[in-house]
């Protein structure tokens, strides 16, 4: 992911204007304004000051890489909004339909 | 009583139809922009405004509209109205078709005017309705920080990585 996105989720959760973070960081509203919208990339110091700045931190971890839920969500964003919704449902029919077998399984 | 079936357009459908003005947020609102993962209620986040409150209480009364507590998960029947709406920052309701949130302030956010900017609007299966922008969700769910949130999170981010680029 960008790192002007999560520069952009910081000052909102802060509460803040992009001319408010940028007078934190001693720049300028523009250049706030490019990195939110990706027109520019910050390095990765320049996110964790911005974060800083938002009264945030940013604590890297490294994780194994899990693809399992990823492959369902690519699937989903080849489609429009109302089969997503209508496959969630599908998917959570068939969820209460297991555990109401499972609950006459075990009666 | 057994639990309804969770229709959420027929949820979002009622409160479309009495005019109440909100924005879908939470694992539903993930769902739409491409979340693989199920949920089981509807979050919204109502606009304050008294007027506003009015009709969803409306609406509400529509939806007969319950409190859900852990002891009482048919629900405990309360006074829809706008003064009582207004008094409490979250309620977690069941309804005719499942269960409904109604959150004032989400985590990480200031409420539905921080949140209706971003925000889509949409019909889903006939019912319209502004859907949070997908970084709105993520805000919320990161300040959160309740496990069930972090656990979706890194697939949400990649989500929004994919569909957010310049």
């Amino acid at each position: 992911m960008r790192g002007g996105t999560f520069i952009r989720e910081a000052r909102r959760r802060a509460g803040l204007s992009q001319r408010e973070l940028a007078g934190r960081l001693g720049t300028t509203q523009s250049a706030i304004a490019r990195l939110e919208r990706g027109r520019a990339e910050p390095s990765f110091a320049r996110v964790g000051e911005a974060l800083q700045a938002c009264g945030l931190d940013l604590v890297p971890q490294l994780l194994p890489l899990d693809e399992a839920d990823w492959s369902v969500a690519s699937v989903n964003l080849g489609v429009d909004p109302d089969t997503r919704v209508r496959r969630h449902q599908a998917a959570l029919r068939f969820a209460v339909a297991g555990r109401a077998a499972l609950a006459d399984a075990r009666a | 009583m057994p639990e309804p079936d969770f229709s959420p357009e027929r949820i979002l459908g009622a409160l479309a139809r009495h005019g109440v003005q909100l924005v879908l947020i939470g694992g539903f609102a993930a769902v739409i922009h491409g979340s693989p993962y199920v949920t089981t209620d509807v979050d919204v986040v109502p606009n304050p405004q008294v007027a506003n409150l009015e009709r969803l209480a409306s609406a509400l009364r529509e939806l007969h509209a319950r409190v859900w507590t852990a002891a009482e998960p048919n629900g405990v029947p309360f006074a829809s109205d706008a003064g009582s709406i207004a008094g409490v920052r979250i309620w977690n309701l069941v309804t005719d078709f499942g269960r409904l949130d109604l959150t004032f302030e989400p985590s990480g956010t200031s409420g539905y005017e921080d949140i209706i900017r971003d925000a889509t609007h949409l019909t889903i299966l006939g019912a319209a309705v502004d859907v949070a922008s997908l970084a709105d969700v993520i805000r919320s769910k990161e300040a959160a920080g309740r496990d069930k949130d972090r656990l979706v999170l890194p697939v949400l981010r990649r989500i929004l990585a994919e569909t957010d680029r310049p």
